[in-house]
């Protein structure tokens, strides 16, 4: 091993990490017996040490933990008995097909309302960060067909006076929600989240009401998408903006 | 398992996951939604895990393959092989170059790297995880690890000696623009 084969092994070797290599031990003692080679190899990692302290010190949304915190469900104690363990892993089974969307039941979707709706307003509680900030409708529609987000979307005729103020896509147990945002007035939003109908159980075209904390929620199908309005107030705020009139 | 506090688990990890998040999607919100997935893997999964010392490597795990996921979905992500045996001796880059530097340049230059040595350099760079570790959670093995770290260090430091060269040209305009004004 020459002086330059050393020096490419050294420089993806952290020192004293145990790798079934015999090329970084070989690399290792040509530095051990180079002093220049020990020079550039303890400058290597010096080098390494000042980059992974600059990406340590890369932002993190100041929301981000509240966020995670508020919506991670604790876990199970600890099983003590095999027939608790049987019953929990059970319980535990079908907890995740429904999570995951793999069990479906006879024709029905997996994802209760309930579970969906309170998701979708824990995440818009915490302004989240949009991709899109704009109040041209048409340039909404055109990002969130690009993101491969539902599209064909009917925004109810009330919702649709107010200004636009954005849009992002999220993730929802492995679908697509577009999420459009309007200015209320007052420097808050009404939050409409659209996900494909076949996601969300037990939803029909009425409108379905429901408070999660300060937030009224609307929720209904309309043609292939379910339609989910979250606004800040009593039923009537949400009542207000789904109204065709 | 015994249980384990999901706050404290999100306390403790949250940041690094975001950055590894970060680092794969390149974009704020896909880092943040990548986290949260993750999360919720572990709220629903996490109690088939038996040994508690493979957490960290079992959340971010879950968090690349989350990432891959969602990037098959999207058909822009090709996984091309390579030789293990390549390594490659990284260009100079001094130190001293790297900390008159701010953090979102070297951030920058790590997002230029192909999508292949991001992940494994990204992960080197946390100084958490072993090599072994990084294997784990990138499901290669561990020559393969070595080898895309090898490359994509020497990838970022190209990188890195564009952005301080840069740095340096706009200094010099600056500085011969100022003469003139």
């Amino acid at each position: 091993m020459d002086k330059r084969e050393a020096r490419s092994f050294l420089s993806a070797y952290r020192a004293g990490e145990s790798v079934d290599d015999s090329r970084f031990a070989e690399a290792e003692r040509h530095a051990a017996a180079d002093p220049e080679l020990a020079r550039w190899w303890t400058e290597e990692q010096e080098l390494d040490r000042a980059i992974g302290a600059k990406l340590a010190t890369v932002a993190v949304p100041a929301d981000l933990k509240a966020r995670l915190t508020s919506r991670v469900v604790p876990l199970a104690v600890p099983q003590r008995s095999w027939r608790r363990a049987a019953l929990l892993a059970a319980a535990a089974i079908v907890a995740l097909a429904v999570l995951f969307g793999s069990w479906r039941g006879p024709f029905q979707p997996a994802t209760s309302l309930a579970d969906y709706r309170e998701e979708m307003v824990s995440f818009i509680k915490v302004t989240p960060s949009l991709e899109l900030e704009t109040s041209d409708l048409t340039r909404i529609t055109n990002f969130l067909q690009k993101s491969g987000a539902p599209t064909q979307i009917e925004i109810p005729a009330s919702l649709r006076k107010l200004d636009p103020f954005g849009c992002r896509t999220l993730r929802f147990r492995g679908h697509d929600v577009a999420l459009i945002c309007f200015k209320r007035g007052g420097g808050r939003l009404a939050h409409l989240l659209v996900i494909d109908r076949a996601v969300v159980r037990g939803l029909g075209s009425q409108p379905q009401y429901a408070m999660e904390g300060e937030w009224a929620t609307a929720a209904w199908t309309k043609g292939e998408r379910d339609y989910l309005l979250a606004v800040q107030g009593d039923q009537s705020a949400a009542e207000k903006f789904i109204s065709d009139s | 398992m015994a249980g384990v506090d999901s706050d404290q688990l999100v306390g403790q990890y949250y940041m690094p996951l975001y950055r590894f998040g970060l680092s794969l999607s390149r974009k704020e919100s896909d880092a943040g939604d990548l986290v949260q997935q993750t999360f919720y893997a572990w709220a629903a999964k996490g109690h088939q895990l038996r040994d508690t010392s493979k957490v960290k490597t079992w959340l971010f795990t879950t968090l690349y393959r989350e990432f891959l996921a969602q990037r098959r979905r999207d058909a822009r992500f090709v996984e091309t092989g390579d030789d293990e045996s390549q390594f490659v001796e990284p260009p100079h880059v001094s130190p001293s170059a790297v900390d008159a530097i701010d953090a979102t340049t070297v951030q920058q230059a790590l997002h230029r790297l192909d999508d292949r040595y991001r992940a494994p350099v990204t992960l080197f760079y946390m100084q958490q995880h072993s090599y072994r570790e990084i294997a784990e959670i990138l499901s290669i093995p561990i020559g393969t690890v070595m080898s895309r770290i090898s490359r994509g260090k020497a990838e970022l430091r190209k990188a890195l000696q564009d952005s301080v060269e840069r740095d340096a040209r706009k200094v010099v305009q600056v500085e011969g623009g100022s003469a003139h004004g």
